[in-house]
């Protein structure tokens, strides 16, 4: 089971640098909140991954929803402020 | 005498038709009156439904199931059960439902909380086989080197009527690869579709009606339709 | 200047969510001695949900929840928490927040006595960091001119 979960991580840790190309490279803004966005849900998904690796599954959970909270804010904060801008 | 004759009967077609005309017309507005009484017994059960919700609401039974919620939450995240904790998630709980008891509940309900937590947990099962499904459709798009893509926005009028049904209907939307719901004005969905296989699967409506059945939407009115037509053509019958 | 948009979506998913964020926030200050986070993480979130509150509802509505002088008063009310537990085990002649030797004036042993210090100290710092943060972005959003000032 841990290799398993150890193989999937590294898979998303892969992905994780694929979607950071568009972060960086992306044209325009809004290809960029959306890939920090996808950043986001898979490091989320990363952290509760290494709290099965770790045995620390009740640590991993309360962080890693702080995580998912902090990324739907940004997410508003980011499109409120390019809403405002546009006007 | 052939013209009298036409005449005697031209009379009584008139007044076959004035006796014909007079009962119609009977009937209509008995048909009428009854589907008023019951509407305005509908109005009146309705209206009376309305104003305890309003009155729940600036009241203290809102406040009570914030708090029974929160505290259920609270239970969940600390799995800590002595004295001090759930006192010290007590005070917590009751800070916050006294804080945000408006946000929550903010909306009058239609339908019977219990049978809609009932329903969504059935429809979930349901949107998760739509995701997978939809998964490998934008998968295979996204693979196949043609890239045979058809973006497009289509726009279409909802039958929901509440706003926490339009926003399950928009993030079930949002949640199946392929489209994405781009605003909801006035009850008008702008759904962007990423190929024209998506955007059909979600004309079908199946989803839709879905969401009408988890929120109880739709079916009261369809019941109450046809209780208004059985009473009509009952009371037609009889006239007959 | 941030003014309500009649978003369905986002108004009503950040209504259902607030309440939940904010007690999320509590529990995190409360078992800061228990698992991960603490004080200025808890305040985080609670400064966090009600940036979410100014930012779907408009500071119009967000100022009956939670107006700019609470903030300021909280903000010190916070400060004032976190310095008086501190001054009190100065009293009782220990060390700057030395809170064992508070176990005397609480009746309790001096690990219980540590760890109710503990939790007090990082209520103040949670108070602090939200309002701090409320007033950050309040006055970054604004400008520093609130609507009320402008009346005046």
């Amino acid at each position: 089971m841990n290799g398993f979960l150890l193989t999937v991580g590294l898979i998303l840790c892969f992905l994780v640098l694929l979607v950071l190309y568009r972060v960086v490279f992306g044209p325009g803004v809004f290809n960029r909140i959306a890939a920090i966005s996808a950043v986001g849900t898979k490091t989320l998904i990363i952290l509760l991954i290494m709290g099965y690796l770790y045995n620390r599954v009740e640590m991993f959970v309360d962080i890693s929803m702080v995580y998912a909270l902090l990324n739907f804010i940004g997410c508003i904060a980011a499109a409120k402020y390019l809403e405002m801008g546009k006007e | 005498m052939e013209v009298t004759l036409l005449i005697q009967a031209a009379d009584e077609s008139f007044r076959l038709l004035e006796k014909a005309r007079g009962q119609a017309v009977d009937l209509l507005n008995t048909a009428v009156k009854l589907t008023s009484d019951t509407r305005s017994v509908e109005e009146r059960k309705l209206q009376t439904f309305l104003s305890s919700g309003q009155d729940a609401k600036s009241g203290f039974q809102n406040f009570i199931a914030t708090f029974v919620m929160l505290f259920a939450f609270w239970a969940l995240l600390s799995g800590k059960f002595d004295l001090f904790h759930l006192s010290l998630g007590f005070i917590c709980t009751f800070v916050i439902s006294y804080l945000s008891h408006d946000l929550l509940f903010a909306n009058v309900r239609v339908g019977d909380i219990r049978v809609i937590i009932q329903r969504f947990i059935i429809y979930m099962p349901w949107l998760m086989y739509q995701i997978i499904t939809a998964n490998v459709h934008v998968a295979y798009l996204a693979l196949s080197p043609k890239m045979p893509i058809d973006p497009q926005v289509m726009r279409f009028k909802t039958k929901l009527e509440s706003d926490i049904s339009w926003v399950t209907l928009a993030n079930s939307i949002t949640l199946t690869p392929g489209t994405i719901t781009m605003d909801i004005h006035e009850g008008e969905f702008v759904v962007h579709a990423l190929s024209q296989k998506v955007a059909d699967d979600l004309d079908t409506g199946e989803m839709e009606d879905r969401v009408a059945h988890v929120f109880m939407e739709a079916d009261h009115i369809y019941i109450q339709d046809v209780l208004d037509v059985a009473r009509i053509f009952g009371e037609m019958r009889r006239a007959a | 200047m941030i003014f309500r948009k009649d978003d369905i979506i986002v108004n009503t998913i950040s209504r259902i969510l607030i309440p939940f964020i904010q007690l999320y926030a509590l529990y995190v200050i409360m078992h800061g001695h228990y698992s991960p986070g603490g004080g200025f993480q808890g305040g985080v979130i609670l400064g966090a949900s009600m940036v979410l509150l100014l930012l779907t509802r408009g500071y119009d509505e967000a100022k009956y929840k939670f107006p700019e002088q609470i903030a300021t008063l909280f903000s010190s009310v916070g400060v004032l928490i976190y310095a008086g537990i501190g001054l009190l085990c100065l009293f009782v002649l220990g060390n700057f927040l030395d809170y064992g030797k508070l176990a005397a004036l609480l009746n309790v042993t001096p690990s219980h006595a540590r760890s109710l210090g503990i939790l007090g100290v990082e209520i103040g710092v949670g108070f602090a960091v939200m309002s701090v943060m409320y007033s950050i972005f309040l006055d970054i959003s604004t400008g520093g001119v609130l609507p009320e000032d402008e009346e005046e």
